[in-house]
């Protein structure tokens, strides 16, 4: 209800209640569905159905309203709405758990509009940076659920924010300011979820037999003061598309502080979650050669942390700056087919040797996919490769589109490798997917 | 030495026989403009400098399923360079998806392009070599379609090999022959043949065959009639021999006379959408 009233507000503030009569009013639904067989146990992993209805408005004054809804429900064991931590959500921003295994979310409610030369989007929207695909360098603006890993598209996986998104072209330049007044960051699994991380990398292993306590997760909740900014700069030139982005944000994953404590029962661990600021600072490129297509970007974040296992570190965590970077290649010279590979890298120069995590971190991904019968079957292979664990994850999927907005899927998800790894942790986690999507 | 004369006789009227419709043919051919006359032609005709207009494309399997897409569609000259943009309207699951092309007139310069897909929120660029892939599950090249109207002088040698008519209009028969093996595996045409209206000079009918020399594709441009001044085809067929598949592309809303904006060739509008 909190939202509604929001936004009604939010519009006869901007006096569209009054000025504007819709002129063109178009309604859409998506419906998904989904059903996930653990390849390991026989056991169904998720069954997921989503109804994604979206309804877009055009106004004689030139103005765009859009709203994105999503009604989503799993009916199996295994994956659940409720997998995330909810408490990383802003109170305008969490999805609402109807029943059990069913939630409804507002995904995105904006208004978009030319005032003079400045183009103005302000609402519940998505900000996507960066060039990469698959992984994250720049596209850290909206944080993301993790209540699938990384195996749902981002398109859905990533956390829409209320913000003030303002657009202008200076020059040969374009110009976007973002303002997030929205402190929602990312949705992780909890620690009995299906997805949830384990990986050293990630999550504290005190020794054994300590108690550990962890406290409530303490979270940024002053509009103005804990909002997050940002401001990219984009140019065409000499036939290379370039950005140079600049974020101010609190980091979307929290800190875990941790620090020793003797209690009645013993030595204790208390673990404080608590959400730290960084500066971004980075850029992005591409470019075509002939069949060749070459993109990139890079962020240098100022303040990342990390664990330490050190047990003379006072907090548990390392605290330091974090170059990460993707060069990928594009190549589409044999008909009808697509091939790319990235080479992503993520460096914490200066790490103390009791770092969980690897001073270098590098990760491989290819991509092949073939179009078929005029477009109408697709087949590809995605291989993500965690080099520095000797981990990864392979996922083969073909599409078929029956008719027009039916299609359905079927494809696997291997994880494979070192259990400390990103993806070797969800080693247990193989699985087959079938599934449909149909539009009206 | 009767025998000898009837022997030559009948050698004079067969070798006239066999020659005589060379002979009227290069005199009628005399008369036919050349290959690269009416390349020149075609691609003098006035296009307008800017137009907007709806396109649905309709793509029928040979089972007769059939997948309709509606687009809108922008193009405008810069001088020599042309820049185009298609954005797709339906159906659900294609629709924001747009795709822009800044076309130069420098052969050795590759086009530019770029490709919105919504589901990746990203303006992705794309390679441009590739012309002769299948745009978008349609039956048209990537090439053909930035061609429209015009023909391609570099990419062929052109010669004019008879007359015939499409839908009762007079044309000319030109024989299109890529310049070299390798603009064939490009464009993945070894002979084109286009039937050419000498009153308007559009193509009304052309014919394509693969590299290895088999027919391939036919294209029949249809209802071509004046808007604001300008010959414009409002339907275009094509029909794939091989695959039976048939692409449909009708065109409605053609405006040249209103200007569209500059920005609507950008990056950030197809991100933006109309």
């Amino acid at each position: 209800m909190t939202i509604w009233r929001y936004t009604v507000v939010m519009l006869c503030a901007l006096g569209l209640c009054q000025r504007a009569q819709s002129r063109e009013t178009e309604f859409s639904t998506t419906v998904w569905s989904q059903w996930a067989v653990n390849t390991r146990n026989g056991d169904s992993q998720a069954l997921g159905l989503s109804l994604k209805p979206e309804f877009t408005s055009r106004f004689g004054n030139g103005y765009k309203l859009t709203a994105i809804g999503r009604l989503k429900t799993e009916t199996s064991d295994g994956l659940q709405p409720d997998d995330v931590d909810r408490d990383s959500y802003s109170s305008l921003t969490r999805p609402s758990l109807l029943t059990q295994g069913l939630d409804a979310e507002l995904r995105e409610f904006y208004l978009e509009m030319n005032l003079g030369a400045t183009y103005l989007t302000l609402g519940k929207q998505q900000v996507v940076w960066g060039e990469a695909d698959g992984l994250k360098v720049l596209d850290v603006v909206n944080p993301q659920s993790f209540r699938e890993f990384i195996l749902e598209d981002f398109d859905d996986s990533r956390i829409p924010l209320w913000t003030v998104n303002l657009e202008r072209q200076l020059g040969s330049w374009d110009a976007q300011v973002i303002w997030i007044l929205d402190q929602t960051y990312h949705a992780l699994p909890r620690s009995d979820a299906t997805y949830a991380f384990t990986s050293s990398h990630l999550v504290p292993r005190p020794p054994p037999g300590l108690n550990v306590n962890i406290q409530p997760l303490s979270r940024p909740d002053r509009v103005i003061r804990d909002s997050d900014a940002g401001l990219r700069l984009s140019t065409f030139w000499d036939g290379w598309d370039l950005t140079f982005n600049y974020l101010y944000q609190y980091d979307n994953q929290p800190v875990l502080f941790q620090r020793s404590k003797m209690t009645a029962t013993g030595p204790m661990v208390i673990v404080t979650p608590k959400y730290e600021r960084t500066h971004v600072f980075g850029g992005t490129f591409s470019n075509a050669f002939g069949e060749w297509v070459a993109r990139g970007e890079v962020g240098y974040f100022t303040n990342r942390y990390f664990l330490t296992s050190d047990p003379s570190d006072r907090d548990g965590v390392f605290e330091g700056p974090e170059l990460s970077y993707v060069f990928g290649l594009d190549w589409s010279g044999l008909s009808d087919t697509f091939v790319s590979a990235q080479i992503f890298q993520s460096w914490v120069p200066d790490s103390p040797a009791g770092m969980t995590r690897n001073e270098l971190e590098t990760t491989v991904t290819f991509l092949v996919r073939r179009e078929f019968l005029n477009n109408t079957l697709q087949a590809e292979v995605l291989w993500l490769a965690g080099i520095t664990d000797g981990d990864g994850l392979l996922r083969p999927k073909v599409t078929y589109e029956w008719q027009d907005d039916v299609k359905t899927w079927i494809g696997t998800d291997i994880f494979y490798g070192n259990r400390a790894g990103l993806f070797g942790e969800f080693n247990d986690n193989d699985r087959i997917v079938m599934g449909f999507e149909l539009g009206f | 030495m009767n025998n000898t004369l009837e022997r030559l006789l009948a050698k004079v009227v067969a070798g006239l026989i066999f020659t005589l419709p060379l002979i009227v043919t290069d005199i009628q051919a005399s008369d036919w403009p050349t290959g690269d006359d009416i390349a020149q032609h075609i691609n003098a005709r006035d296009e307008g400098k800017a137009v907007s207009r709806k396109l649905t494309m309709a793509m029928i399997d040979r089972s007769g399923k059939k997948r309709v897409r509606q687009t809108r569609g922008f193009r405008k000259y810069y001088g020599q360079e042309k820049r185009s943009v298609l954005f797709y309207l339906s159906p659900k699951n294609l629709k924001g998806t747009a795709f822009l092309t800044y076309d130069f007139p420098a052969k050795d310069r590759d086009d530019d392009q770029w490709l919105y897909l919504p589901a990746m929120r990203k303006v992705r660029r794309i390679s441009a070599a590739d012309r002769g892939d299948y745009f978008l599950g349609t039956d048209f090249t990537y090439e053909d379609i930035k061609l429209e109207t015009k023909v391609s002088i570099e990419d062929y040698t052109r010669k004019t090999i008879g007359e015939d008519e499409v839908d009762g209009f007079h044309c000319y028969i030109v024989e299109a022959l890529p310049v070299d093996e390798k603009t064939t595996r490009e464009l993945g045409y070894s002979r084109v043949e286009q039937c050419v209206d000498d009153e308007i000079w559009m193509v009304r009918r052309s014919r394509f065959w693969d590299a290895r020399g088999k027919l391939l594709k036919t294209i029949l441009s249809e209802d071509i009639r004046q808007v604001q001044g300008i010959w414009t085809q409002h339907r275009i067929e094509v029909e794939n021999h091989k695959t039976k598949h048939r692409t449909i592309f009708t065109f409605s809303e053609v405006d040249y006379a209103t200007d569209v904006r500059d920005a609507v060739f950008t990056r950030k509008a197809i991100r933006r959408g109309l």
